[in-house]
């Protein structure tokens, strides 16, 4: 951290930057609403047309109104500059709006002050109608290595008195007030607008236009552009003049690129915040807000990454109480000092950072003390490691599909999925990963790290080695064939018993037998019905179940199951074959125009959605609601990349219905169900289950934010954790058993009866599952700050043999011991759960480090405080 | 013109008070100096003496004109046994917004399917503001012929303009009911409105607080709300209607979400939202799933996976930015923008919420007409006004402002004889019967009887918007929108004056 001295100084010298008092730019915000965000951290530089797939996934998450890209890490040789250029030179990139400007640009504020090592215009396309969709044309773009020259340097530091900043601290000042002042020469949000400066920084720069964010990638060539992070942004500004390409993200502070999903409710007073310390932004929106803050505090007040996530989005409440106490003394401080300048709302920041002192550069996401904006983080481990952020898993899942397609040693799925939870004592709300420079490998490797905003690192299994394509393994020659002796099983028609022995196969053999094994499957299933059903139950046990996976990497594991189910499912007859039995009929994007009911034998749809899109009149889940109406009853949907709505639009009584989905399932699914059961294998997305009638939903993982929104009904089984606000507002009678945690507000509004006779209810039960298949209780079955606030009927059951949970976090409700007839209530739900999950009752729920316990004493109920409030003292006429 | 020529208007059929002693203007006294020689019986064109067996007495106080009467009764009585005074009660009546005179006009109207012939003020309030200091311009000479038949002037409205695949929605009126809950209303009071609703071939919308079976007849004209607490919200009950409405805010309480005290749930209101009998119900303000517009988008994404043929509205208070709300609910897929503005709302809705927040309708309006026009989606998108439209001079104003049409709701009530009391979410509720679901109080209310009212009120209103867009020469009323030629607004023309 800075001295005072030096920090006064700093401010004091921007105070020639000072906007014209009766200018409205800062007093006005550009209306805008959520967007999407994205961007990956790799250890070696990869191509611009990664950042394709993600950005597409996120399209209903912008109108094309505004697009942009950051890449950081650059190749030098792509660039033309020496490695060393690259690293110690500014990158100055402007945008020209107005031909012929640059000249006098260049004239009045490069050639007088730096020292250009390259200067030029960057490639595009020629015509940019030739992109498909993009209907304005990009700004021009002009790129400058510069260096400001030792004079001019020395000069303002004499003159602003800046004599504690170091060289290069002195340096980034000037850039950054150069920069200002070109943007305020040559850009006015309400008049002229000639020309603006993209970003400014070392080894990264900004492009953004006005279309979708894939096209900046297209229209400035940067498909085979390598870098080691890349961001992107999709925009839903929602106004209409200030369409224009300097008002889209990323946003430039210095040394960082920012992009924002959300938005602020007090832009106002953040701009207010930042004027008494000379800043005055000049775009109108809240994202060059959030980014002059974020700089705001890492340069001039010299915080620490930690202290600058604080003063960002503040520890509060119960999370704040939980702190160690020198922490608390430190976080009060910088609250009492920065909390005007905190941003109120809705916000999730992904940011960019070349940390050129450390050197190394930062991926960082940071989410809104609330929660109100879904994020998800995610590692890829092995030979080249993955640090993701982005607004929805889809995108996630997205990047490293394509990534992998280039280069094997990425794999499709991710070692972690995780959310942060904001404001929070246990992670801090943000993540951040650092691309550190690496002893041994070349010059273009770096080491990826990923800690939370507390510098814990977060970790993937020791020991395992993922999984590379086929010619690396060798056969051994003596190896007799058949080693895999699954035949018995498809004999016996029982899949638990080859599941047991493919989990303690994935022990002794090596990924060549393990692949060899699940083609001896996918051979089997092929056979007739009766096999295929086998094989589907034990590749989905293997998906679904957490088991040892020894030397492996469970993705690994995981990736080629999900292979060899897709192939599997590729080889069912599509509903237009001829001359073909079986119970299984597979439909696809090419041929989702034969939709016809099922006839003979036939029982399942098998839908390919791979191609499909999201929603609207052509998704899949349309398609599955339409196959329903035709007769169809059992649907087995895969190849998911965030499509959303399954389940939907069915209608009333759908009992006999099954689901099952397979990969990256989206939004909404089973939002509405009445009756028929939802299988979801793997995470669950956002808005999962809402206004659920009756009916089953078993999510084998994660689910998102506010899962079973207004709820009436329904047997629900999360095997991990659900995100905030859980069942808000849900009344009548869901049952609920979620194994893990929820971030906070679960159960807020609960409106769902009396539990003991035909309420609805929630078990949680606080659980963790290793990477081992260990169950392992968390830290606390509740970390959040409330628990069934305002709720009026229903209960909570929690885990909670140590007493963790406290009336601290209760608004209105009250925890009183679980009685008899409480657990003869919950028994069957959790004896399903067991079935479902493998969490047993007497091994995991009821045994407490080691002991047997009565579930009396592990267990406590929450539920509505029975005082009389008002009115209920007339209650009695009522009767019923 | 799509004009449905078809369409069987229902008759106006009176129906009076279901009160004994109706509450008039005016009382009229008389002496024992009377000698029953009937003339004023004779005289009166209104109805409002009876004679019976000799005696001759006032029966209608409540018809009376007073100085309006061409021929008044007191003058003309030879013994000076007559005379005239404002009700006491009619004094204590209302509010400024809605004056005594609009309440007792509104309840004739009810009653006899015609706006009143002299006596009262039914065209604006009092307020001192917003539509009560605007006034329609006529000029001269523009006028269609006041004979020509009134099924000649289209006052239909499409509501369907996205031409998509969401049905082709045409509705008679250019209003429809808005949102009003079981619970917040009795079944008997959301019935009337929705039959009353299918006789004149519009909608009305349920509010959210479920959708009783008692409904289903009319599922044609119903409009379900998908509201921020999703109470009774199901997909059978987005399936079954046309019309579907996404409830964001209020005009009336925006940023305060619901709330329906524990005394309104009963056993009946528990029921409808699977709620826990006498807690008080929240509706969270805002959706917890919606805190963005591309979140809003897969929103409406969602209802339209559930019922790919609504007309999807968007229901949203007006906030300073309401016209980049309005476009980014085009975007959305919205067919319907819905602006609630700050002068409705019952009485549950607190005072410093209504006089405090939103932005006043008749400057929300303007904004966004001009906005969707400067960003070329005016003629793809509905525009429906609410928030204290009380008359069909009311209607009228927003339209020239921009709107295309509107939707009402206290009107309905006083319709049903509410006299904004302003006690609806106290206690058990309405002492007339209307505002609440108490099992005795809502007996007050015969079904037939409030349907019948509320249809004569809008025939009412039908008539009386024939007549403005007659005088000002127009054969449709999709000729006046965003016509603020055709208004003028009193303060402007003193200061003009001035």
């Amino acid at each position: 951290m800075r001295d005072f001295q030096t920090i006064d100084n700093i401010i004091r010298s921007r105070r020639m930057l000072k906007g014209d008092p009766s200018s409205r730019a800062y007093r006005e915000t550009e209306a805008e609403g959520g967007c999407g965000v994205t961007g990956f951290a790799c250890s070696v530089p990869v191509r611009g047309k990664h950042i394709f797939e993600p950005s597409k996934q996120m399209h209903n998450r912008g109108n094309g109104r505004g697009g942009g890209i950051a890449a950081m890490g650059l190749d030098s040789n792509m660039l033309g500059v020496s490695q060393e250029v690259l690293e110690e030179d500014y990158i100055l990139q402007i945008a020209v709006l107005e031909e012929g400007v640059i000249g006098d640009l260049e004239r009045r504020f490069i050639e007088p002050w730096f020292k250009v090592d390259l200067s030029g215009r960057i490639g595009r396309v020629e015509d940019y109608r030739d992109i498909n969709g993009l209907d304005i044309r990009p700004p021009d773009v002009w790129r400058y290595f510069v260096r400001v020259k030792p004079e001019v340097l020395k000069d303002f530091v004499e003159k602003k008195g800046l004599h504690g900043l170091s060289h290069r601290e002195a340096e980034d000042e000037f850039v950054y007030q150069n920069s200002f002042r070109i943007n305020k020469t040559y850009y006015d949000a309400f008049g002229k607008q000639q020309a603006f400066v993209l970003s400014h920084g070392r080894n990264f720069f900004i492009l953004k236009i006005v279309g979708y964010a894939e096209q900046v990638v297209q229209y400035y060539k940067l498909e085979d552009f390598k870098a080691h992070i890349w961001i992107a942004h999709q925009r839903y500004p929602t106004k209409g003049k200030a369409w224009h390409p300097a008002g889209a993200h990323p946003f430039v502070g210095l040394n960082e690129a920012l992009v924002h999903n959300g938005d602020f409710a007090n832009y106002y007073s953040v701009t207010e915040y930042l004027a008494q310390r000379n800043i005055y932004p000049l775009f109108l929106t809240d994202t060059e807000v959030s980014v002059l803050l974020f700089d705001l505090y890492c340069r001039t007040y010299g915080y620490p990454m930690e202290y600058v996530i604080e003063a960002l989005a503040p520890t509060m409440e119960r999370d704040f109480d939980q702190l160690p106490e020198e922490k608390q003394r430190i976080y009060r401080a910088i609250q009492a000092t920065h909390i005007h300048g905190s941003p109120d709302g809705p916000w999730f920041f992904i940011i960019a950072r070349n940390d050129a002192e450390n050197k190394r550069f930062q991926l960082i996401g940071i989410t809104d003390t609330s929660m109100l904006r879904p994020q998800v983080f995610a590692l890829h481990d092995g030979q080249v490691r993955v640090g993701l952020i982005c607004s929805e898993k889809q995108a996630i899942d997205a990047t490293l599909k394509s990534l992998s397609e280039e280069d094997p040693r990425v794999g499709s799925v991710a070692d972690l999925y995780w959310n942060a939870r904001g404001g929070s004592h246990t992670d801090g709300g943000a993540f951040v990963f650092n691309l550190e420079e690496s002893e041994e490998g070349g010059r273009d490797e770096r080491q990826l790290v990923c800690m939370d905003k507390f510098g814990r690192e977060i970790r993937v299994p020791e020991g395992q080695v993922p999984y590379l394509p086929d010619p690396i393994y060798y056969e051994m020659g003596d190896e007799p064939e058949d080693r895999f002796q699954i035949s018995r099983f498809f004999e016996l028609q029982e899949a638990e018993p080859l599941f047991d022995f493919v989990k303690e196969g994935i022990g002794r053999w090596d990924y060549t037998d393990l692949m060899k094994c699940l083609r001896q499957i996918k051979a089997w299933a092929l056979k007739g019905d009766a096999h295929f059903e086998m094989a589907l139950e034990l590749l989905t046990l293997m998906m679904d179940r957490r088991y040892p996976t020894y030397d492996k990497k469970r993705r690994s594991v995981l990736q080629m199951v999900n292979r060899t189910l897709e192939a599997m499912f590729r080889h069912v007859p599509t509903l237009d074959t001829e001359g073909v039995r079986g119970g299984y009929r597979l439909i696809d994007w090419e041929t989702r125009g034969l939709l016809r009911g099922p006839v003979n034998e036939e029982k399942a749809l098998i839908i390919d959605a791979s191609l499909f899109p999201p929603e609207g009149e052509e998704c899949d889940s349309r398609l599955m609601a339409e196959a329903f109406f035709k007769g169809w009853r059992r649907f087995i949907v895969f190849g998911l990349k965030g499509q959303r709505f399954h389940g939907c639009g069915f209608g009333p009584d759908t009992g006999g219905v099954q689901i099952d989905l397979y990969g990256s399932s989206g939004d909404y699914a089973g939002s509405g169900i009445d009756g028929l059961s939802l299988y979801i294998h793997g995470n669950g997305q956002d808005q999962l289950g809402q206004i659920m009638k009756s009916g089953k939903m078993v999510i084998y993982g994660d689910t998102g934010q506010t899962f079973m929104y207004g709820a009436k009904g329904g047997e629900v089984y999360v095997l991990g954790n659900a995100a905030g606000r859980p069942l808000i507002n849900a009344v009548g009678r869901p049952k609920v058993v979620i194994n893990g945690t929820c971030l906070d507000y679960l159960a807020e509004s609960f409106m769902a009866g009396d539990p003991l006779n035909g309420g609805g209810f929630v078990v949680l039960n606080g659980l963790h599952v290793d990477h081992d298949g260990n169950i392992r209780p968390q830290a606390t079955p509740y970390p959040g700050s409330n628990l069934f606030s305002l709720a009026s009927g229903g209960a909570i059951y929690v885990r909670d043999p140590f007493h963790n949970v406290d009336d601290q976090q209760l608004n209105g409700g009250e925890i009183v011991p679980l009685d008899e007839k409480d657990w003869g209530l919950i028994l069957p739900f959790l004896r399903e759960n067991e079935r479902l999950f493998g969490i047993s009752i007497e091994e995991h729920l009821l045994k407490v480090e080691g002991e047997a316990r009565s579930p009396l004493q592990v267990y406590i109920k929450v539920r509505p405080k029975q005082n009389d409030t008002a009115g209920r003292d007339g209650l009695q006429e009522w009767g019923e | 013109m799509s004009k449905d020529n078809s369409f069987n208007w229902p008759e106006a059929v009176r129906t009076p008070s279901r009160f004994r002693n109706p509450i008039g203007k005016y009382r009229l006294n008389r002496t024992t100096d009377c000698i029953a020689c009937g003339k004023c019986v004779e005289i009166c064109p209104y109805g409002v003496h009876v004679i019976r067996r000799g005696q001759v007495f006032v029966k209608n106080h409540y018809l009376c004109v007073g100085p309006d009467c061409p021929n008044p009764c007191y003058e003309a009585c030879p013994v000076q046994a007559l005379s005239i005074k404002e009700n006491p009660d009619f004094v204590a009546m209302g509010d400024y917004r809605w004056t005594p005179d609009l309440l007792i006009s509104t309840w004739y109207m009810a009653e006899f399917g015609e706006v009143p012939s002299a006596g009262l003020q039914y065209r604006t309030g009092n307020s001192g503001g917003g539509f009560d200091r605007m006034r329609l311009v006529f000029r001269p000479g523009s006028s269609i012929a006041e004979e020509a038949e009134d099924d000649e002037v289209d006052i239909s409205l499409q509501l369907n303009r996205r031409k998509d695949n969401a049905h082709d929605i045409r509705i008679q009126v250019p209003f429809y009911g808005g949102g009003m809950s079981y619970g917040s209303v009795s079944i008997t009071t959301m019935l009337s409105r929705i039959r009353a609703a299918a006789a004149l071939g519009t909608f009305c919308c349920t509010g959210e607080g479920g959708y009783p079976d008692e409904l289903k007849p009319y599922d044609d004209h119903v409009i379900t709300q998908v509201a921020t607490g999703l109470f009774g919200v199901r997909e059978e009950t987005i399936q079954r209607v046309r019309i579907v409405e996404f409830k964001y805010a209020q005009g009336a309480k925006p940023g305060l979400g619901g709330h329906l005290l524990g005394d309104k749930v009963t056993p009946g209101v528990a029921r409808m939202r699977e709620a826990v009998v006498g807690y008080p119900l929240f509706s969270p303000f805002p959706f917890h799933s919606v805190y963005s517009v591309e979140d809003h988008k897969k929103h409406v994404d969602w209802i339209k996976s559930i019922n790919p043929k609504a007309l999807v509205s968007v229901k949203v208070s007006t906030p300073t930015d309401v016209d980049m709300v309005a476009v980014g609910s085009y975007y959305a897929g919205a067919h319907i923008i819905h602006l609630d503005g700050s002068y409705g709302g019952t009485g549950a809705a607190p005072d410093i919420a209504k006089k405090n927040i939103a932005m006043p309708i008749e400057y929300a309006v303007p904004k966004v007409h001009r906005f969707l026009q400067e960003e070329g989606m005016r003629d793809k998108m509905t525009v429906i006004a609410s928030g204290g439209i009380r008359t069909p001079h009311d209607v009228a104003k927003i339209i020239a402002l921009g709107a295309d049409g509107v939707c009402t709701g206290t009107a309905d009530l006083v319709a049903l004889e509410c006299v904004r009391c302003s006690n609806c979410e106290s206690g058990r509720g309405c002492a007339r019967g209307i505002a609440t679901t108490d099992p005795e109080l809502v007996k007050l209310i015969e079904l037939d009887w409030g349907t019948q009212r509320i249809i004569n009120l809008f025939l009412a209103w039908r008539k009386e918007l024939v007549r403005i867009l007659k005088k000002l020469g127009m054969g449709s009323l999709e000729e006046l929108v965003g016509r603020t030629d055709c208004l003028a607004h009193l303060d402007y023309m003193m200061k003009g004056a001035a």
